[in-house]
């Protein structure tokens, strides 16, 4: 059994959850400290994943497998900003901050913008009154999208009270429902993993 | 008082919520002892979940890989944490039915982790030989390139399976959609209540919300892991009695109940 | 049932998602480039978020946090400049920082725009602290000392060798916290800022996460709630200005518009093909 792992999971757990009752400066402090750890755990992590990412990549290339081309691209922006990054810096006027902001960026924006198209699709596809709860799936979804937007108004000075019934209360009624379950659904994984019951983080299933 | 001065080492507006933990954990320990006693725990059948094997016996017969997306959470949300307890009972049956198993991470430390899980369910199920390196791996801790990364793949490799467990947030759509395209069949499951919706509308099966967290109780049927589902389900109806209680109360102009149940 | 009318249906119901993308590049298109400027309604909790910062005091300051990168900028950017030009109107000093590391770019955008539709100054009228990374652990030294956190402002300046920022280094010196993000960042505020120091708080966010903050809203954990590109609109017309939210909302109008058709039109076909029998 690996008691090492358990048993700092375990204290690390516990100490949050008090902290979480205890507003002591000298705890709160501790806290934040905690959360700063978490920071440098995960930039060594960043390490990790980038040399999975280069092997990853790298196997591609010399193999010539399908989209290898691709591959070059991906390792040579990897190799590019992290040895750019390190040498200049990452701040307002570098190289990495004007890769970031003229590449980057642009195209975060473009594969955001995708998903108008495929809420069209999908929405032609899925709002088929098959069934009784299909239906009602499909006008409310119909009502909501006529009634918050301006041409709603213009057509019915009423749509906008209806939408707003429509997401105050049974809306907000299944929202709070399944937040109440996650929440403490939440506080069962939560509690099986600090108390060691689930141990796959370990790798053990 | 500001924090940095405080010297309390109890903060009284909070014991509600201490109150309700030690609950909790009153459910938990019961419940527990009641599994190691042997008592029968019933869970209701879930769809997405009985779906899990067929979908990976589709994917063998076809000699399509499984794609399991895992979210994109890190390792401090119980989303990802629990998507990595599905990912081990999922590697598990593939590895027994000889299927390929494509997992991309978001999270450096998750891929890390994953990948130790998935190699583990290999060895336990006989077939560590069979364990691709590479088949869990790090992708991108950005958003869009991740989708990116994951709808390349399902286009390129044509999955006959997908699986998406986990935090998953504006991208939810676009995956389940490009996964539609191909004709893959989808099993969704997210905590993230803003992306139900969007699952439910373009898999095949979702589970909702805290259906994710009993998931992995559900594919291993281990006792103790089914009875955190009890101990949960038994808080459940304690919160929802005590919602009702007190709203009555309220209505009828007593509202000490409702202020025992606010926050600070 | 005749044979061709039959076949219509049909491919109706299996209509090519190309024509679909096609027919929403058409809608998003054409009102961006004529603007048809259709009625906007307030909505309570709009009006709620900008009385509230119409009701402080001139010289009052405002903690802003803008926490949102270039893939949702649409939603959240008109919201800042909004929201900025209204603090600026009021003589309002808001103070400004940002927990996301690609948004500081839009940020100074924001504020450079809006200080010079409205004649303010940096440093005198705001300042901008920039980027920490962190997120909750910030948010809670916020209120311990922004100077511990942000030692200078976005462009090096020391804090302390700005006047504005003189006697406000907390929390508890600024009666409004403003937070504009599209992610669990808000509940950090809310649990901390509004929660634990009891800060008046409004928040604005994305359209999809928006639901989640009502029960905030209803439990008076926060002031006013500015809900996506809709909600920006509602304060841009609250503060009489035609920006990227008013116009961005005649073409989801139309969008809008365009899906409905297209799923009445699909619902329709199910029908007359009679594949609601055979489903």
């Amino acid at each position: 059994m690996r008691f090492g792992p358990l048993l700092v999971t375990f204290v690390t757990g516990a100490l949050l959850v008090a902290f979480f009752f205890v507003p002591h400066h000298a705890a709160q402090e501790a806290q934040s400290v905690m959360l700063d750890w978490a920071n440098v755990v995960y930039a060594f992590a960043l390490v990790l994943g980038s040399v999975s990412l280069w092997t990853a990549h790298q196997k591609k290339v010399t193999t010539r497998a399908p989209g290898w081309i691709y591959s070059v691209v991906t390792l040579a922006s990897l190799a590019f900003v992290t040895i750019w990054g390190c040498v200049q810096g990452v701040e307002e006027g570098t190289a990495v901050n004007a890769f970031y902001n003229t590449v980057n960026a642009p195209l975060a924006s473009t594969m955001f913008a995708l998903l108008a198209f495929f809420i069209a699709s999908a929405a032609f596809r899925a709002f088929r009154a098959r069934n009784a709860e299909a239906t009602l799936l499909l006008v409310t979804a119909i009502v909501m999208m006529i009634g918050r937007v301006s041409i709603g108004e213009y057509l019915w000075p009423g749509f906008p009270k209806v939408t707003e019934w429509l997401l105050d209360v049974p809306n907000l009624a299944a929202k709070r429902a399944v937040a109440i379950g996650v929440g403490l659904g939440a506080i069962s994984t939560a509690l099986k993993i600090i108390l060691g019951i689930d141990r796959s983080y370990l790798g053990r299933s | 008082m500001t924090p940095a001065l405080d010297t309390r080492l109890f903060d009284p507006s909070r014991i509600n919520l201490l109150v309700g933990l030690g609950i909790f954990l009153i459910f938990l320990i019961i419940n527990i002892s009641r599994a190691r006693r042997g008592a029968g725990m019933f869970i209701r059948p879930l769809a997405g979940l009985k779906a899990v094997e067929e979908a990976i016996g589709r994917a063998t017969e076809m000699g399509r890989p499984v794609l399991y997306v895992p979210g994109l959470g890190d390792m401090s949300e119980v989303g990802t944490l629990a998507s990595i307890t599905i990912l081990s009972r999922v590697a598990r049956r593939t590895a027994e039915m000889g299927c390929d198993l494509e997992v991309p991470g978001y999270d450096p430390v998750a891929a890390t982790i994953m990948e130790g899980a998935v190699r583990q369910a290999y060895i336990e199920a006989g077939r560590g030989d069979a364990f691709r390196p590479g088949s869990v791996h790090y992708v991108s801790a950005q958003q869009f390139a991740y989708v990116a990364a994951v709808t390349g793949y399902m286009l390129r490799a044509r999955p006959a399976t997908n699986i998406f467990m986990g935090s998953f947030y504006a991208e939810s759509l676009f995956l389940a959609e490009t996964g539609n395209l191909t004709g893959a069949i989808q099993i969704a499951g997210t905590d993230q209540v803003t992306q139900l919706p969007f699952f439910v509308c373009a898999c095949d099966y979702t589970l909702l919300g805290e259906e994710l967290y009993a998931a992995s109780a559900y594919l291993g049927k281990e006792p103790i892991q089914l009875a955190t589902i009890a101990a949960q389900d038994w808080a459940k109806a304690l919160a929802a009695a005590t919602v009702v209680v007190a709203s009555i109360l309220m209505a009828l102009g007593h509202p000490e109940v409702g202020k025992l149940l606010h926050t600070q | 049932m005749n044979g061709p009318r039959q076949s219509i249906w049909t491919r109706l119901l299996r209509l090519d998602r190309r024509i679909i993308f096609v027919l929403i590049a058409l809608a998003t298109a054409i009102p961006l480039l004529r603007p048809v400027n259709l009625p906007i309604a307030v909505s309570p909790r709009v009006r709620a978020a900008y009385d509230t910062v119409d009701k402080l005091p001139r010289g009052s300051y405002v903690l802003m946090s803008l926490d949102y990168e270039p893939d949702i900028m649409a939603e959240l950017q008109p919201m800042a400049k909004a929201v900025l030009r209204h603090c600026f109107r009021k003589g309002l000093k808001p103070v400004v920082l940002t927990l996301y590391p690609a948004a500081p770019g839009l940020i100074e955008e924001a504020l450079r725009v809006s200080a010079t539709a409205e004649g303010k100054k940096r440093n005198v009228d705001y300042v901008f602290l920039g980027y920490k990374s962190g997120s909750q652990s910030v948010i809670l030294g916020l209120g311990e000392s922004i100077r511990t956190m942000f030692p200078t402002d976005f462009w090096g300046t020391p804090l302390n060798q700005i006047p504005m920022m003189k006697g406000h280094n907390s929390f508890a010196d600024f009666p409004l916290v403003i937070n504009l993000s599209g992610s669990s960042i808000a509940d950090y505020y809310v649990r901390i800022a509004a929660t634990r120091y009891r800060r008046p708080m409004i928040l604005g966010s994305t359209a999809v996460m928006t639901a989640d903050y009502y029960p905030y809203l209803s439990a008076g954990q926060i002031l006013g709630l500015i809900g996506g590109m809709k909600g920006a609109a509602e304060y841009e017309r609250l503060m009489d200005l035609f920006g990227d939210a008013r116009r961005g909302m005649d073409a989801q109008s139309l969008v809008h518009v365009v899906i409905v058709v297209l799923v009445i039109l699909g619902n329709l076909a199910l029908f007359s093909s009679g594949g609601l029998r055979r489903s």
